[in-house]
């Protein structure tokens, strides 16, 4: 087996879609929803919207394929590095493949393996969850920049971009799906994504323990590795997704960012790059507008 | 209520825990330095076989079982220090050359329709290995002086047991054609010949020898306890 391994190689049944991100932004159904000025996410999730049941169904399903391609990317991170001062020795690692690839903690893998097995139960919840919510296998298309971060053949890199900036983003997720779970009266959903936000904050602090311990004496590699998350960070927050504003459709939850090892700095940040990328998207959004309307005028 | 004064046996009736063992403490640290390196590769290849793999249940279940070998090997990890071998990475070693090629062999499947031949090393090779030279330590080390050793198996063995059991029924639910019975049939035996070659997961002596003895250096059971 390759170390190394492609998203588009990501291996599904028949029920899956794939849709890139670049077809995605391309939808032409998703120019009209902009020139009539709406937001783009539909706003905060909370019951008294009209469309919050199917809101919430798609966004089941996008953690459900979320959660599995980050049980795939903690998998490959046990699979794609030589584990420290066992790599040069006798055994599997003599090929030239593996002797190559580069070389992590042997603890670091053990976290990742004990990561294997919470996305692995958190892909069976978000399974039950959607039958409960009404949803299935394979209603929306799967779109895999969550492992395609989980690629950087880099591992302090890695464990940043997924651990802190995926996971990161998880807490948000699940913390809002939560309390959306509150406010509209399902504890099933609400008791669920509690659960899975205690293994998203173990798993954001696992990526903070180490960034911070494998890059102690080099401040370059861990600017690097910061960068990468920022830029992981800020695709996430694009058009205003998420941020601390009351109609983001994903809030930070800081409370939780800050147990998991985000310092204040950091969140500050984050939601600076958040309102930042909703001023853009709603600019864009007037711009829309204006054409559409000089358009309809020309007429 | 019994007089607290009264001398009581050390050993209640009950307890038939025995001295002896067949295991030196080098030859315990050379055996478990050999299931730490097995476990090791296990847990990786099963999580690197998560992404390749497109039945959607099999790939929860090694996602699950990956956890399962990544602990075996930090108790192993563990352990070896406990035996004297301050250096846990020196004795992290395949016990030959054999059982590298069983390992190269069994982690080279990666298309995704190659499910029951990843399966078959991992569920009907390499753990049913597992379990035997386990058990074969279970029950010839000394009850009383390895205890944590003996502590560590059963805790292990459990997880090797259940996980082989579902990974066994996944298998089963997957071969529907005299065709696949033949696939998996060919791979568990082109595997089956190297794990032969290589004496099991510590080598030859993995089991035991014919003779009786159970030290991997041929020392006999009483030379080994004293």
């Amino acid at each position: 087996m390759r170390k190394s391994f492609p998203a588009e190689d990501l291996a599904r049944d028949e029920r899956f879609v794939r849709v890139p991100l670049t077809a995605r932004m391309a939808d032409a159904r998703q120019v009209p929803r902009e020139a009539t000025g709406k937001r783009r996410n539909g706003g905060r999730l909370t019951p008294d919207r009209p469309d919050s049941p199917e809101a919430a169904r798609v966004l089941m399903h996008g953690i459900f394929t979320g959660e599995i391609q980050a049980l795939e990317g903690a998998g490959r991170t046990c699979w794609d590095f030589n584990v420290e001062n066992t790599a040069k020795r006798k055994g599997a690692d003599d090929d030239a493949s593996s002797s190559d690839a580069p070389e992590v903690p042997f603890a670091l893998k053990l976290d990742m393996a004990r990561q294997c097995w919470d996305e692995a139960r958190h892909t069976e919840i978000s399974i039950k969850l959607g039958e409960h919510m009404g949803t299935e296998i394979g209603e929306f298309a799967e779109a895999t920049f969550l492992y395609e971060a989980a690629c950087n053949p880099d591992p302090v890199l890695r464990l940043t971009g997924v651990n802190r900036a995926l996971e990161g983003l998880a807490i948000d997720v699940f913390n809002t799906m939560r309390e959306f779970g509150d406010v509209s009266g399902d504890p099933v959903l609400e008791f669920c994504e509690d659960w899975m936000l205690a293994d998203e904050v173990t798993h954001v602090k696992m990526g903070s323990d180490w960034l911070r311990r494998l890059t102690e004496k080099d401040p370059e590699r861990r600017e690097r590795a910061l960068e990468f998350q920022r830029v992981v960070d800020r695709l996430f927050s694009l058009g205003g997704f998420r941020g601390e504003e009351e109609d983001s459709p994903i809030r930070l939850a800081r409370r939780f960012r800050e147990l998991a090892g985000f310092d204040t700095t950091e969140i500050d940040e984050l939601a600076g790059d958040a309102l930042a990328a909703r001023q853009e998207a709603e600019e864009m959004i007037r711009q829309n507008r204006q054409a559409a309307a000089a358009a309809t005028a020309g007429q | 209520m019994a007089d607290p004064k009264r001398p009581r046996a050390p050993f209640a009736p009950w307890d038939r825990r025995e001295l002896p063992g067949i295991f030196s403490v080098e030859e315990s640290a050379r055996r478990v330095g050999n299931y730490k390196w097995i476990e090791m590769r296990l847990f990786e290849v099963l999580g690197g076989w998560v992404a390749t793999v497109p039945e959607l249940d099999v790939k929860m279940r090694l996602g699950t079982h990956c956890y399962h070998h990544a602990w075996h090997a930090e108790l192993w990890h563990k352990r070896l220090p406990e035996l004297r071998e301050m250096n846990p990475d020196r004795l992290t070693l395949p016990p030959n050359d054999e059982l590298v090629a069983f390992v190269d062999a069994m982690t080279e499947p990666e298309a995704p329709e190659l499910t029951i031949e990843k399966l078959v090393g991992a569920y009907r090779v390499l753990i049913p290995h597992k379990i035997a030279a386990y058990t074969y330590h279970l029950n010839n080390t000394s009850t009383i002086t390895d205890a944590p050793t003996i502590r560590s198996l059963k805790f292990i063995l459990q997880d090797e047991f259940d996980d082989w059991r579902d990974g066994e029924m996944l298998l089963q639910s997957l071969i529907d054609s005299p065709e696949d019975v033949e696939r998996a049939a060919a791979h568990q035996a082109k595997l089956e010949k190297l794990m032969l070659a290589a004496g099991g997961i510590v080598g030859p002596g993995t089991l035991g020898h014919a003779d009786g003895s159970g030290n991997h250096s041929g020392a006999s059971p009483q030379e080994a306890t004293t």
